[in-house]
């Protein structure tokens, strides 16, 4: 009969996941959290994917995945031990560092440093120099690293500084008014009301941290390497997933943050892939990151006045491995 | 002679207990956290607080009077415009009623979200951290004012209108002495909230040029992961807002000495 054929597959089934669990029970799983440093958006979508796929599990991990927003940076989380993991960026792990803590990044999302300057269209600029010498109002939020680049790069005196609070308001509200944004994200939103953007990289200034790097203690690296490696490895798989299709993971964070629309989640998904592709040779896979890179970041570091010079990290301690093979 | 000395000697007894207790808690922080290990990133010891006040106290100095200049514009503001107001509230029942309940808005607005929008109608700059240090600081200042101007003697109102004294000069000469310790009252909490909306002010609505104000200081050092110079920058607003009340006391003082009881 029908329900006898059901019976059948239910022992089946629950046989086969009696089963799964006697293999998976060899070595139990680590729980971990990784802290996000803003509210669930695309640029943590391959993290969202890990975790919907069963990456993260399949490679022995149970990770619960935090949610940031605007306030204290995530290092500071990780260093004093209330989560394993967290997403910051390479210019806050070299300053975490000059200040004692010990954080180092195993993981970058982003190559190219996804902030920009977002002016109006209209002004017809051609650069980043043309902003900062075309008057106006420019607003950065108080204390960025690359604030303080551009303005020893460009100088200040032609245009009027004020602190960047968020939002696209005054933007929308001042045909003088440039702003700091995410490329993939604010210029979006201000399109989509009706404004003009237009964008410059900041990273074409010459200063281009890593962004969305994962960071953990280098206490948790020394004594269990196989848990970052796994975590990297989890990310990489997740990633690359999350770039050849995004609605998974895009459906899963609009659900935990209802201000963002579902076209816009997509735009951006798709908007940032460039960004977070490593350039050149094939072999640099996904979340790789340089020596060379954080060479230079420490030395801008200590250049703008940053951090000291004494305090200076060696670069090869701000990050370990090769990213996510 | 006993009285002369105990005269001269009184300010100590003002003087030493909060000094005492400053030290006592200060040593204690010290040593609790030097015991417990805990890294300056995530609270520093009074010690290095005191190193990074004197890496650049010039810097510090400048910083706080850049706050301090937005901070007395606010209060100032709030102390006139607080005064007004209660006396225009006092006048009729029907006034009162009508218009009291929306200077409550006052109190309850968030700074922090109506600063970026003094920034598109006031532009950035002294201007936008002033107003923001008058809207925290000045219901304070009606409220006690207008409490004060309500609680007239009534015997004495009678007094008054016996000897056929007009409106002004029951106001001038009354009404106002009257609610003078009610004033000095709201004049103290709004002289450490106009510090305050000073300093969130300056988080969102200064010009970022010239001197940093302590607002910028704060993110800014807090940003880099410098905890000591933001406890400086901390204790540096403290001290200004102390300033202030000492100011707010001194003048109560003056005023009350000789007939109230408060101040005797």
């Amino acid at each position: 009969m029908r329900w006898e054929k059901t019976l059948m597959h239910i022992r089946l089934a629950s046989i086969l996941v009696m089963l799964c669990g006697l293999v998976g029970g060899a070595r139990a799983a680590d729980k971990v959290t990784i802290a996000l440093n803003w509210v669930p958006e695309p640029e943590f979508g391959g993290i969202y994917q890990a975790q919907l796929d069963g990456t993260f599990a399949k490679n022995g991990l149970d990770v619960e995945i935090k949610p940031g927003g605007a306030g204290a940076p995530t290092w500071q989380r990780v260093a004093s031990g209330q989560v394993e993991y967290a997403v910051a960026s390479a210019d806050e792990v070299v300053i975490a560092r000059a200040n004692g803590a010990d954080v180092v990044a195993i993981f970058t999302i982003y190559q190219t440093c996804p902030q920009a300057i977002m002016t109006h269209a209209s002004r017809g600029y051609k650069s980043l120099a043309d902003v900062f010498n075309g008057g106006g109002t420019l607003a950065l939020e108080i204390g960025l690293p690359y604030g303080k680049f551009l303005e020893k790069k460009y100088g200040l005196s032609k245009v009027k500084r004020i602190p960047y609070t968020g939002g696209i308001a005054n933007f929308l509200a001042d045909a003088n008014f440039s702003q700091q944004c995410f490329v993939f994200s604010e210029p979006l939103a201000a399109k989509k009301s009706g404004g003009d953007p237009q964008t410059f990289l900041v990273a074409d200034s010459g200063y281009n941290p890593y962004t969305g790097v994962i960071i953990t203690r280098s206490e948790i690296a020394k004594a269990k390497p196989d848990q970052v490696s796994a975590m990297v490895k989890s990310l990489g798989d997740g990633w690359r997933a999350y770039q050849s299709d995004a609605k998974r993971a895009n459906d899963a964070m609009g659900k935990l943050n209802k201000s963002m629309d579902a076209e816009t989640f997509a735009a951006a998904a798709e908007a940032q892939k460039p960004l977070i592709q490593p350039p050149g040779p094939e072999n640099l896979v996904l979340g790789t990151m340089t020596s060379e890179r954080w060479h230079d970041l420490v030395g801008q570091l200590v250049d703008l006045g940053i951090i000291d010079k004494s305090k200076a990290p060696a670069p090869n301690e701000c990050f370990i491995g090769t990213g996510g093979k | 002679m006993p009285r002369a000395r105990s005269n001269r000697w009184s300010w100590l007894g003002a003087v030493l207990p909060p000094v005492f207790v400053f030290v006592v808690l200060t040593l204690a922080a010290e040593v609790w956290l030097r015991v417990r290990d805990v890294k300056p990133f995530i609270v520093p010891t009074p010690s290095r607080v005191f190193s990074a006040v004197r890496e650049a106290p010039g810097d510090l100095l400048a910083s706080t009077c850049k706050t301090a200049a937005a901070a007395l514009i606010g209060f100032g503001a709030s102390a006139l415009a607080g005064v007004a107001v209660a006396i225009g509230l006092s006048s009729t029942r029907l006034i009162r009623n009508a218009f009291y309940p929306y200077t409550v808005f006052f109190q309850t607005v968030p700074v922090v979200a109506i600063a970026p929008m003094l920034v598109i109608w006031f532009e950035a700059g002294l201007q936008s951290v002033a107003i923001c240090a008058f809207i925290v600081s000045v219901f304070p200042v009606i409220a006690n004012t207008l409490a004060g101007l309500l609680s007239t003697d009534p015997a004495l109102r009678d007094l008054f209108k016996l000897y056929g004294a007009g409106p002004l000069s029951r106001l001038w000469k009354l009404r106002l002495p009257w609610a003078l310790p009610n004033i000095i009252t709201g004049l103290r909490i709004a002289a450490g909230l106009s510090v305050i909306g000073a300093i969130v002010g300056e988080f969102v609505a200064t010009e970022l040029s010239g001197n940093a104000g302590l607002g910028v200081v704060i993110a800014t050092s807090a940003r880099y992961g410098r905890t000591d110079r933001v406890f400086a920058a901390i204790l540096a607003a403290s001290l200004l807002g102390l300033l202030m009340l000492c100011a707010v006391n001194l003048v109560g003082y003056l005023s009350l000495r000789r007939w109230h009881a408060s101040e005797q």
